[in-house]
């Protein structure tokens, strides 16, 4: 309950004077619910009178103003070489009429944008809005806000309105809000009388929902964890459109797209975001064309973890307020939260919770600007086989990167959009750095048609590196399948520099892929064979005829007995494995048979990572972000996420 | 060099043609990144060399697809312009009866014997003839995102063509659901980028686009129970554009 001094007294007639005020002066885009064909929407308003504070709930949230369904992020001239400017059009704002569990909704997505990585264009639009919340007047019967205490809030809002009789008592949330009505309205001190108005006017209203959970918020993620393989979801998610009706409404679905559009005259060009939603066919799609959630059943159990178990072990919250959107929007009515809960309080539940989650600290110097690419040189192209080409890039500030061996950037191609590619090179080159691509998608197809001196854009270095410092004093196996050396190269390079060299104990690199015509970098593997405690095995799966090749023949796993490893070796041994998500399996197997400890494997793991920053949402694997917590992940780690490596 | 791009027509309305000579002011620089050599609703020239070729209208005669072969035999990039090209469309409404009795309906007892004019086939979108390299659907098609296909391709990439429900786009668009007014609307399975235009209107969805889900699926089966609709209803409903399909291209 408010404070008495927080509290002010206006008439609604004088309030309505108030907020016409404010739309007269023109000084704010001012944005009110309204009724649309009997439902009703935030849209700007013209007069005080379009006002309807009795309505039960928006068709969107207000969710829409933070993260704008399309967003610009930045402009650029494709006729010039690289000419970026990021978007600004940003008005101030002011709110009226959000109920408490979209004020806490909006409080949960400040957590989320406003984390360590923080979100520069959700920040100006948040403190470029004054929020003037609402209490509840009339129940929406697919609500239930009160078993998620969202039905009231005393926190998260500027000013905030009850309607007490013929007034609106109006609690003062902050300094903004105080200014506003200083400076706007007239209003009258509170009495005590007032307050208990207040607090009966919300009980009355915790009283009317009829619509209830029956198990505590704080118990779904136990319900969750110990219901993953339950057949519930396959039988509910049979009926799923995969329209993904229910994120969009949801004010707490923050995922998104970005694309890159250009004009006719192929001059102006701009890159936006726009709201995605993981129950989409495409949304974990990579440039390859692998999908990683190709079941209906994957995708419709991926959003009532995110949002009671993914989330809650990230930031503390269930990531559901109880608007019921998603029940109203959803035509075979399977998507509502609190049916779902209540059908799984009928199983087991589980005490451990954290289970598809793992802490990890990343920490980044690109705050403020993480949507925007650096520019960047093509300084030398070299084709490594048909299909990958190496690309040695400088930054145009002439600053080198500064990664971890095992870091990715977004490589931006203006016009065409982004891609996220490992550093193939060690931190020790500098100050260029050298990416191997693989022509895949568009923006990899439109690098391979580049030349030197080409501009293109650089984002990152983002993500969780190998971790160098735990591999001191250690022998170190790199096993490479494929394309999977490109970002093992940043490692092996790094750990056999001559200034590093004696940091590490024995090095072996066993390198396979299917034909000799797929090798790449084997001069460089010659070279170092002159280095001590070094061996190097390479194999090809198989070996057409009139091909030439003097390593060995078969899959990267018959290696492993060919190589000097004893057991009691393999715990003073790091195991690093970089390659396809097939050979992972099979390799892994091999390690364990071998005696590696779990702790001892790392692996780095390829998805959808289009932000790189944690944001997006297509990387995720269960609770975790790759672009974050990966791409690189002790096996320890990530054994027990059932989406790490199916 | 510019690439050279051909516009050619079959059995439509060739009003999708006609988005495309709306496109006003715009289509000078259409004209600046592409060679256009043959339009024969806007120009009186003709060229058959060609590297683009964009097709609108059904084939619904052997001597079309003929001359469809030909224009795929010149053409690297070929590209459906539209339902009737994409997937058939209006002009597929004639396949619920043979071809001889529509024949038979239409002209009578006129001589119609050895005159190839008058001589039908089942209608076909472009792509049961030959390989259609990329689709722009709907009726008509949407001018933004032929300036996407257009753009991507002089870019060297690929268009992204949604692959979901026009849904997505009602709702961002914050529609009141059709289905809550006791309309019925093909939006749920019909596939996005026309920027859900009908719904948002007021109109309900026709499924120009295509149908993205075979229409038994359990889940449109969900929605027919809830809403009081019927199988029958929906097969009416996608008559208008999907007859005979029970998917989109």
């Amino acid at each position: 309950m408010p404070k008495l001094e927080d509290v002010k007294i206006i008439n609604k007639n004088e309030f309505n004077e108030f907020v016409n005020a404010i739309i007269k002066e023109g000084k704010y885009d001012v944005v009110g619910v309204k009724e649309k064909r009997e439902r009703f929407v935030f849209d700007q308003l013209n007069t005080a009178n379009e006002l309807r504070l009795d309505y039960d709930v928006t068709i969107l949230p207000p969710k829409k103003y933070f993260l704008p369904q399309i967003e610009k992020l930045m402009d650029y001239d494709l006729s010039k070489s690289f000419d970026v400017k990021k978007s600004d059009a940003n008005v101030p704002r002011i709110i009226i009429g959000i109920h408490p569990y979209d004020i806490i909704a909006i409080e949960q997505m400040d957590k989320y944008y406003l984390d360590s990585q923080e979100d520069d264009f959700y920040k100006k639009r948040r403190e470029n809005t004054i929020i003037i919340g609402t209490d509840i007047q009339n129940v929406s019967k697919y609500s239930f806000a009160a078993s998620m205490d969202t039905h009231t809030t005393d926190s998260g809002f500027d000013l905030m309105l009850t309607d007490i009789g013929n007034k609106y008592a109006i609690t003062i949330g902050s300094k903004k809000g105080k200014n506003l009505l200083q400076e706007y309205a007239r209003v009258k001190d509170a009495k005590k009388s007032d307050l208990r108005k207040i607090e009966k006017k919300r009980n009355l209203i915790a009283s009317q929902y009829m619509k209830k959970v029956d198990v505590k918020k704080e118990e779904w993620s136990k319900y969750l964890v110990a219901n993953y393989n339950n057949t519930i979801w396959k039988i509910k998610s049979d009926k799923c459109l995969s329209c993904s009706s229910c994120t969009m409404v949801c004010p707490t679905c923050y995922c998104y797209n970005v694309k890159d559009e250009v004009s006719l005259n192929l001059k102006e060009g701009e890159r936006f975001r726009t709201w995605d939603g993981c129950l989409l066919h495409d949304f974990t799609k990579i440039g390859s064309g692998e999908v990683f959630r190709e079941d209906t059943t994957d995708r419709f159990r991926h959003r009532f973890y995110r949002k009671g178990n993914y989330l809650p072990e990230r930031y503390g919250f269930v990531a559901c307020v109880g608007c019921g959107r998603c029940g109203i929007a959803c035509l075979p009515n399977i998507a509502d939260p609190c049916n779902m809960i209540n059908e799984l309080s009928h199983f087991e539940k589980s005490d451990e919770t954290n289970k598809f989650f793992i802490k990890q600290k990343t920490e980044i110097d690109e705050k403020g600007i993480i949507h925007i690419p650096r520019s960047a040189t093509i300084k030398r192209i070299e084709r490594l086989t048909s299909r990958e080409t190496l690309f040695e890039i400088e930054l145009d500030d002439k600053k080198s990167l500064g990664h971890n061996p095992g870091q990715f950037v977004e490589v931006s191609v203006l016009g065409v959009g982004e891609a996220p590619i490992s550093v193939s090179s060690p931190p020790t080159e500098k100050p260029t750095f050298q990416i191997v691509v693989r022509k895949v998608g568009n923006v990899t197809s439109k690098l391979f048609t580049m030349k030197t001196g080409d501009k293109i854009g650089i984002r990152g270095p983002f993500g969780n590196g190998f971790d160098v410092k735990a591999m001191g004093g250690k022998n170190i196996i790199f096993v490479c399948a494929g394309l999977g050396v490109a970002p093992l190269r940043s490692l092996y390079l790094y750990v056999t520099d001559k200034k590093n060299r004696n940091k590490f104990k024995n090095i072996k690199i066993l390198y396979g892929c299917k034909e000799p015509n797929e090798a790449m970098f084997l001069d460089e593997f010659k070279s170092l064979e002159n280095l001590d405690d070094y061996e190097c095995k390479l194999t090809v799966d198989t070996c057409p005829e009139g091909e030439c090749w003097d390593g060995e023949i078969g899959l990267i796993t018959t290696l492993f007995p060919k190589i000097n490893l004893d057991k009691a070796a393999s715990q003073d041994t790091m195991a690093v494995v970089v390659g396809p998500p097939v050979v992972y399996k099979f390799v892994i197997e091999s390690l364990k048979t071998m005696g590696f400890p779990d702790e001892n494997i790392y692996v780095s793991l390829e998805r959808h990572m289009k932000c790189g920053v944690g944001k997006c949402g297509h990387c995720q694997i269960n609770g975790i972000y790759v672009c974050k917590e990966g791409p690189v992940f002790q096996y320890s780690q990530i054994k027990n996420l059932p989406e790490a490596f199916e | 060099m510019k690439p050279k791009v051909a516009f050619f027509d079959f059995s439509s309305c060739e009003g999708c043609q006609l988005q495309i000579a709306n496109l006003e002011e715009e289509i000078l620089d259409l004209i600046n990144i592409v060679d256009v050599v043959s339009f024969r609703e806007v120009m009186k020239e003709h060229s058959d060399d060609y590297d683009i070729a964009f097709i609108e209208g059904s084939i619904m005669r052997p001597m079309d697809a003929a001359r469809l072969r030909e224009i795929r035999s010149r053409a690297k990039i070929l590209v459906a312009l539209g339902a009737c090209a994409t997937i058939g469309g209006i002009n597929k409404i004639r396949n619920q009866w043979p071809p001889e009795d529509v024949k038979k309906e239409v002209y009578g007892d006129a001589d119609l014997e050895n005159n190839e004019y008058f001589d039908v086939f089942e209608t076909k979108a472009i792509n049961e003839v030959v390989p259609v390299d990329y689709y722009i659907h709907g009726c008509p098609i949407n001018r933004d995102e032929f300036k996407h296909v257009v753009t991507s391709l002089a870019l060297g990439k690929k268009p992204n063509i949604p692959n979901y429900p026009v849904c997505v786009e009602c709702k961002k668009n914050e529609n009141v659901c059709l289905f809550e007014q006791g309309k019925f609307c093909l939006g749920p399975i019909t596939r996005a980028g026309c920027g859900a235009i009908c719904p948002t209107n007021g109109s309900t969805c026709d499924g120009c686009r295509g149908l993205l889900k075979k229409p038994e699926v359990e889940c449109v089966m969900e929605i027919l129970e809830r809403y009081d609709l019927t199988y029958e209803e929906l097969k009416s409903r996608s008559l208008l554009y999907n007859y005979g399909r029970d998917e989109c291209p």
